[in-house]
């Protein structure tokens, strides 16, 4: 591994604002995406204040914002491009010793504290917590742990999520 | 995906501390055959463009896969259904972890499973801990992992929510 990757362990996002608030028909779509038709996801309850987002689905809301550039377009004669944008970094600069590589997800490690309410923003705070190599039965791979926090509009914290990402 | 919103008739709203023993099993959840148009829709209800899952010749020429992969956000997902069904209304899911040890491939079918391994009393709330995963219809094991569940107590108010984790 380049060594120079190791420089972006403890790299740290701003607190970044998702583009969207919690949307119901975003809400519908995800719900509906993996058969999970919950009647707290449209009709709510009490207990949670009102209608509410997956678990999950905090650490899913930061998309492409209206005016960010294309990485569909930008790289669409790059018969390399894998289809991943900025959002498979949690909002941290990728990694550009690694962009030669291929990527896929090793592991989540998810904490909860309360659901997400439709109508609300949520902010992501996020870090490169550590990377590393190790030989595996398929050879050398590269571990990139991101650590991230899912904060409601009130600061307190929604979800918090340690992700392992595989480069080979 | 086998999931009507009757499903939720058969749920109990409330699961109490005292219900659970270790190596209660959990009534699995199976979602599948999982299609390729099921993939493309929860690669869009997530906005996540990973070619590895809707274009069979980039996953199998450019990244050497054997074809088309299931996502493990589709797959984490799964399993936080399949525990915040069985942890009900006045439950919580505190922690889930997921490792992505094995591919899945277009087409299988996945049951999310989970076993209570341990239970512990704190003053207002019980915690359950569970080994849970996601086996195809072969019994391949692909995504291993833990989670930890807090329950009320028989004839006491539900877990707090917001869910304020125990000092230990």
């Amino acid at each position: 591994m380049d060594e120079s990757v190791r420089n972006y362990i403890g790299i740290e996002t701003e607190e970044v604002l998702a583009c969207d608030p919690v949307e119901a028909g975003a809400v519908r779509r995800f719900a509906q995406a993996y058969g999970d038709i919950d009647p707290i996801y449209r009709d709510g309850d009490a207990r949670f204040g009102g209608p509410v987002a997956p678990l999950i689905y905090p650490s899913q809301m930061f998309r492409r914002d209206f005016y960010d550039a294309d990485p569909i377009d930008e790289r669409a004669s790059d018969p390399d491009f894998d289809g991943l944008g900025q959002n498979a970094t949690q909002g941290l600069p990728a990694i550009e010793p690694l962009a030669h590589l291929s990527s896929l997800n090793g592991g989540n490690e998810l904490e909860f504290f309360r659901f997400a309410r439709h109508g609300e923003r949520v902010t992501l705070k996020s870090r490169y917590a550590d990377i590393y190599e190790r030989e595996t039965s398929k050879g050398k791979m590269i571990f990139v742990i991101t650590e991230s926090e899912y904060r409601g509009e009130g600061g307190d914290l929604i979800v918090r999520a340690t992700r392992t990402q595989i480069r080979r | 995906m086998n999931v009507s919103p009757s499903r939720f008739d058969a749920i109990p709203l409330r699961l109490d501390f005292e219900d659970v023993e270790v190596g209660t099993e959990l009534p699995p959840l199976v979602k599948g055959p999982l299609t390729t148009t099921h993939l493309m829709r929860w690669s869009a209800a997530i906005e996540n463009w990973h070619k590895i899952h809707y274009d069979a010749q980039f996953a199998v020429e450019h990244d050497k896969l054997p074809g088309l992969l299931v996502n493990g956000t589709l797959k984490q997902q799964i399993i936080a259904q399949l525990l915040k069904d069985w942890a009900g209304r006045e439950g919580w899911v505190w922690k889930v972890s997921f490792q992505f040890r094995g591919m899945n491939r277009v087409g299988e079918t996945l049951s999310a499973w989970g076993r209570v391994t341990s239970k512990t009393a704190h003053p207002a709330f019980g915690l359950v801990e569970l080994e849970v995963g996601l086996m195809n219809a072969e019994g391949k094991e692909s995504t291993p992992g833990k989670a930890t569940l807090a329950l009320p107590f028989r004839g006491g108010p539900a877990v707090p929510y917001p869910f304020v984790p125990p000092v230990v």
